[in-house]
């Protein structure tokens, strides 16, 4: 056997664990393991450091009274439309309390906003609310423009919209299948995502992909309309109307649905403005506020609509808002293709946009309500600040208030009733 | 006299293999139509690469789920875990002994099949509450919990919508109730509040769309079944599927004239071909219902445990009680 220089053999794993682990222990201010001079402790002994202590309503959620007991529905739950955890304090089947633990999916998508370009932030705001992708992209635009100086040219004013809505269209039709398969009923979600993909495959064929459409750009869109785009648009105008009555006739007059929906989940007006529920959600509470009408951004003044507004404030009623919104959202459309002007799509804009010290705010009505940009310039290329106000994190906040004396089987209910999308919540 | 004895349980012993024998291709085809039946109406395509139009799927999945690992939860208690599926199966299994499926066709043909059969099918939710207990997962205690109110709920107007029936034809055994639908018609014309009731019933007796609450995806993942994997997991699938089976046979055999044509010209025949005749029949009628129990899974959505409840003690019960009352009433006044 060759012998090995004792001075140069390769340190033991386990003794590289070991200097780590003495290093963590000084961190955390605990004794060192082998300060005692004794053998080796291992990782057992190390332990979990405590919890921070709780604040007043997690000791309220967490405390059980004799009969109560918590279920944990996430963050692997079938129906908590993505990763949530719903932590439910439950008396047998009769839910006491409800704490949502958020984060399980958070991508930092601020954060990587600040680092990153003018330009290149449209593309990282596009997963956040990935049903809505379009109106993602709209409000740091219409922020960035104000911020540079710079206005689209009307007919990319003209498309924008165009594709908002068609997105509106979409994500309006999903939750109408997700509220009745978390009911338990399996075929609307199918024929909803019909409809989407003829949507989706519309937009992809505009913008060259077909989820994270990375269609707008500061001062512009990417492509003006081409023959397939208008072909899709064609067909499926044709029959939208046929396609969404058909869903709705199995969801809208059902016994069973109307008897889980109706009185369930009931927000007042004066409830949900407290909370900041924004979008259809606070319309279906009779409360007549839409961006698009109340602080008109891009085209919005130009057309003809009125503000929906439904009075039950419950699940049925927000329900009710979506679809006639829907509707609201076809007869926008067939205006703005009456409308659309000829011309350029895009402004003349720089790669790199330094945009003078400043701040801007941009706001649009997306699906599920106000979504908003704050960004702060310092001069540089990319944003000092960038912020995002997203409607189903606030959408969200009303669930505790709702759920309380009432049963399991109605939580999924009434969060799909409230449309919330986990990664427009977590960011 | 012993030949005689020797004979009978070589008989029941023939019957028995036989009809769990059919129970596992029942719910294969069950399953099969389920997946073929919903796609259509979701305007998917559905399973269409194992055999012809994906006939085999069903049969693979079942297979599949022979190969799989069957794992038990660490704070499960083992004894009762492993029998739960048993338990089920059994269930479904057993009360099969009273379908008739054609004339000379019947395992065990018994003056109080009837009854047997209830009593029978109703064990099923011990094995379900017993799951849902020995599984230490709360959503499964949930969902046996509810299992058990809804199961024991519905009992009792599935039971009472038939005593109709069985007043009118005096008889509780299934081959003579049949053989009174040839003289007087289907009992479908004497009974139509009966079989409303009864065919609700029925559906959540089965825990079937829209009364699925055991196993409601949404809400309790899968129920009772959480925990459970491989085989043990297929047990309970397929007792679920044979339970459908069974309660549309039994709608058949009490309101439609079980193995009976539609048409009083040959409605029974003698004799081997009359046994042919009986059975091809009593499927057709059989898995009529079948596909209209998946037509519903396809439609509807689920309704609330409390309203599920509410409908079987308020609204199903007090109707069945009434439907009773006057069956009874008719029967002395025109002494039929």
């Amino acid at each position: 056997m060759t012998g090995i220089d004792p001075e140069t053999r390769i340190p033991d794993p386990i003794e590289l664990d070991r200097a780590e682990e003495e290093r963590l222990r000084a961190v955390a201010g605990l004794t060192p393991v082998r300060a005692s001079g004794g053998e080796y402790a291992g990782f057992e002994q190390v332990g979990i450091p405590d919890r921070p202590p709780q604040t007043e309503r997690e000791r309220e959620v967490y405390t059980l009274d004799e009969g109560e007991m918590l279920v944990n529905m996430g963050p692997q739950h079938p129906s908590t439309h993505g990763v949530m955890r719903l932590v439910v304090k439950v008396r047998g089947e009769i839910i006491v309390d409800i704490d949502p633990v958020l984060g399980y999916l958070h991508r930092g998508i601020e954060k990587l906003c600040e680092n990153a370009t003018y330009t290149t932030v449209l593309t990282y705001v596009d997963p956040m609310d990935y049903l809505s992708t379009m109106h993602n992209e709209h409000a740091p635009a219409i922020a960035f423009e104000k911020l540079y100086g710079v206005k689209a040219p009307p007919r990319a004013e003209y498309i924008r919209a165009l594709v908002v809505e068609l997105n509106r269209i979409f994500s309006h039709g999903l939750m109408m299948g997700f509220l009745a398969l978390d009911m338990g009923g399996i075929t609307p979600i199918l024929y909803a995502f019909i409809n989407r993909d003829e949507i989706v495959d519309m937009l992809s064929a505009i913008s060259g992909q077909r989820m994270l459409f990375n269609f707008f750009r500061v001062g512009g869109v990417n492509f003006d309309t081409n023959d397939e785009f208008l072909s899709r648009l064609g067909t499926w105008r044709g029959n939208v109307m046929k396609n969404i009555e058909m869903n709705e006739r199995m969801i809208t007059e059902n016994e069973i649905f109307r008897a889980r929906t109706i009185d369930m989940g009931t927000l007042t007006g004066q409830q949900a403005i407290s909370l900041g529920v924004t979008g259809p959600n606070l319309r279906a509470c009779g409360v007549p506020f839409d961006v698009r009408k109340a602080k008109p951004y891009s085209i919005y003044h130009e057309l003809e609509f009125d503000v929906i507004t439904q009075q039950g404030g419950d699940s049925y009623a927000r329900y009710l808002q979506r679809i006639a919104e829907i509707k609201q959202s076809i007869h926008l459309i067939d205006q703005i293709i009456d409308k659309m002007p000829h011309g350029s799509v895009q402004a003349q804009v720089p790669g790199i946009i330094r945009p003078r010290p400043g701040r801007a705010y941009g706001a649009v009505e997306s699906p599920r309500g106000l979504y908003s940009v704050y960004s702060i310039s310092d001069g540089g290329p990319n944003p000092y600040r960038f912020r995002m106000r997203d409607p189903s994190f606030i959408s969200l906040q009303a669930l505790p208030k709702l759920m309380p004396g009432r049963l399991v089987a109605d939580t999924m209910a009434v969060m799909a009733s409230l449309d919330p999308v986990m990664g427009g919540v977590d960011k | 006299m012993d030949l005689e004895l020797l004979l009978g349980v070589g008989r029941f012993l023939l019957a028995t293999t036989l009809l769990l024998l059919l129970t596992v291709p029942t719910a294969f085809i069950i399953i099969q139509i389920e997946l073929k039946v919903i796609a259509s109406m979701n305007l998917r395509l559905g399973p269409n690469r194992i055999g012809p139009s994906g006939m085999f799927q069903s049969t693979i999945h079942g297979f599949k789920v022979l190969a799989k690992e069957d794992t038990v939860p660490d704070q499960a208690d083992r004894g009762t875990f492993t029998l739960a599926p048993w338990m089920v199966y059994m269930a479904a299994a057993m009360s099969m002994l009273v379908i008739p499926f054609a004339p000379g066709a019947i395992a065990a043909d018994f003056n109080i099949g009837i009854v047997y059969f209830f009593a029978v099918l109703g064990l099923s939710v011990v094995g379900l509450l017993v799951a849902g207990w020995a599984s230490y997962n709360k959503y499964s205690l949930l969902g046996g919990l509810r299992a058990a109110a809804q199961m024991v709920s519905y009992e009792i107007p599935l039971t009472l919508s038939i005593v109709g029936a069985v007043v009118l034809a005096g008889t509780l055994n299934f081959s003579e109730l049949i053989i009174w639908q040839l003289d007087h018609g289907w009992l479908l014309m004497w009974q139509p509040v009966g079989l409303g009731i009864f065919y609700v019933s029925s559906l959540a007796e089965v825990n079937r769309t829209p009364f699925d609450m055991v196993e409601a995806d949404s809400e309790l993942v899968a129920g009772p079944f959480t925990e459970y994997s491989g085989m043990r997991f297929g047990f309970f699938f397929f007792a679920e599927y044979v339970a459908l089976f069974i309660m549309s046979g039994i709608l058949v055999s009490l309101f439609f004239g079980g193995w009976l044509a539609p048409w009083p010209f040959p409605a029974q025949l003698e004799g081997f071909g009359g046994t042919l005749y009986g059975i091809f029949w009593f499927f057709l009628k059989t898995y009529i219902f079948v596909f209209i129990a998946v037509w519903l899974r396809a439609t509807l959505p689920r309704v609330r445990v409390d309203q599920l409840m509410s409908m079987a003690w308020k609204v199903l019960l007090p109707l069945a009680l009434v439907n009773l009352f006057v069956t009874a009433i008719a029967v002395v006044v025109f002494d039929l």
